[in-house]
């Protein structure tokens, strides 16, 4: 696996140590119309959706100091804060009550820049994994934490036992799950571990 | 229980702090949680994507222009407060928490009430017994802090119970530590009128 930075995290370093403008119309560029996408799929209008990903590039810019390479790829935490606000938004009171929780899922810890490249690693062998994924187990997933449709809702649409839409979503996600917890060395290791996602 | 709950999509603020301090309160709950995560960041990169309306870069950039905001909890005020999880504190900093006493259990509500949904806040007093008791609706409870027993066990940090409104039970308070807990309550839904015996049927 070569050794790929990715982008996006030294974007969100850029934006914290010296408000580089220049990251953040990268960051804007790249995931703006796609969480355009996800938030109009999910019910937004399109106005509603774009003061969703205004606020939520307000917080990136805000933020970027509390984003840690070593706890989420830079798109799973820009899509975590665009879901939260979402959350907070998408209701009929349109009246937002949360306080700071986008930023909750990642408190600031002690500074691990040093070891973004193995961070990189271990989030592009779980990119990896899904990319090998069948696709009727992919869609599971997708159905399940990108389009939020609970277990019940799933089992209706693909005619799958609920139980066994469980199992299989459980499974996949400690298979995951055991690659985030693998450390740098861990993954250099185990470079060639895609041939396990079966 | 834990799984379902940490998987099961949110739609509201009282649901979202709820799951993400279960999500918080144990290293496992956590790294399950962060997995759930990446598979969302992995399909927001893999999405389609819909054009932006031009502007929107300026409505952006005049946003930077009003600096950044310093982020703090007010934890070192409060010793209640530092032992809870980040979550809350991020939630509540800058909020006055409101609390109710009743006897030796004291309740704040969270979020306002919604929907009827509630999420409060429980402190039960080292050696207090809550009298028995069923509960509107659905409560979730996750143990933040300490631990109590009723009929039919015993409750520590991190551990989360489901009941029904059905449920009869008589918690009491860690003889030592207490207990502190966030209670995530959602009603059933309940209809009336020509087809209401039916959509009652469905919704629960």
């Amino acid at each position: 696996m070569a050794k790929v930075k990715n982008p996006f995290v030294e974007a969100l370093q850029n934006i914290a140590e010296r408000q580089d403008i220049g990251s953040f119309k990268k960051i804007f560029d790249y995931f703006g119309p796609r969480l355009k996408s996800f938030l109009m799929k999910s019910g937004a209008d399109e106005a509603v959706a774009e003061e969703i990903i205004q606020e939520t590039m307000s917080i990136i810019w805000t933020k970027a100091d509390y984003y840690d390479p070593s706890v989420a790829s830079p798109s799973t935490w820009i899509y975590t804060i665009a879901r939260n606000k979402k959350i907070d938004i998408l209701r009929k009171t349109r009246k937002a009550v949360l306080e700071d929780i986008e930023t909750a899922i990642l408190p600031p810890v002690e500074s691990k820049a040093d070891e973004n490249i193995e961070h990189d690693q271990k989030f592009e062998m779980v990119a990896q994994y899904l990319d090998d994924l069948p696709k009727d187990q992919l869609d599971l997933l997708k159905m399940n934490f990108f389009e939020e449709k609970s277990h019940g809702e799933i089992a209706e649409i693909t005619k799958i036992p609920l139980g066994t839409v469980k199992s299989r979503i459980r499974l996949a996600l400690e298979k995951i799950r055991g690659k985030l917890e693998q450390d740098g060395s861990m993954v250099n290791l185990n470079n060639d571990s895609g041939s396990m996602v079966n | 229980m834990t799984f379902e709950i940490l998987s099961t999509p949110v739609n509201s603020p009282a649901s979202l702090i709820f799951q993400q301090c279960l999500a918080e309160v144990d290293p496992e709950n956590r790294s399950l949680n962060s997995a759930m995560n990446e598979v969302g960041g992995y399909f927001l990169d893999k999405t389609e994507t819909s054009p932006l309306s031009r502007e929107l870069w300026d409505k952006v950039l005049n946003q930077t222009n009003k600096g950044k905001s310093v982020s703090q909890t007010n934890d070192e005020h409060d010793p209640l407060l530092s032992q809870l999880p980040f979550t809350l504190r991020a939630h509540l900093k800058n909020k006055d928490i409101k609390w109710k006493s009743f006897k030796d259990v004291k309740v704040a509500s969270i979020v306002p009430k919604d929907n009827n949904e509630k999420l409060e806040l429980i402190h039960v007093m080292p050696g207090a017994k809550i009298p028995q008791h069923t509960h509107e609706g659905n409560e979730s409870f996750l143990v933040l802090h300490g631990s109590y027993s009723d009929e039919y066990g015993n409750y520590k940090q991190g551990s989360v119970q489901v009941r029904s409104d059905d449920h009869n039970h008589t918690p009491v308070g860690d003889a030592q530590t207490g207990c502190i807990g966030l209670a995530y309550t959602h009603g059933k839904i309940k209809f009336s009128g020509k087809f209401g015996k039916l959509l009652n049927l469905i919704a629960n």
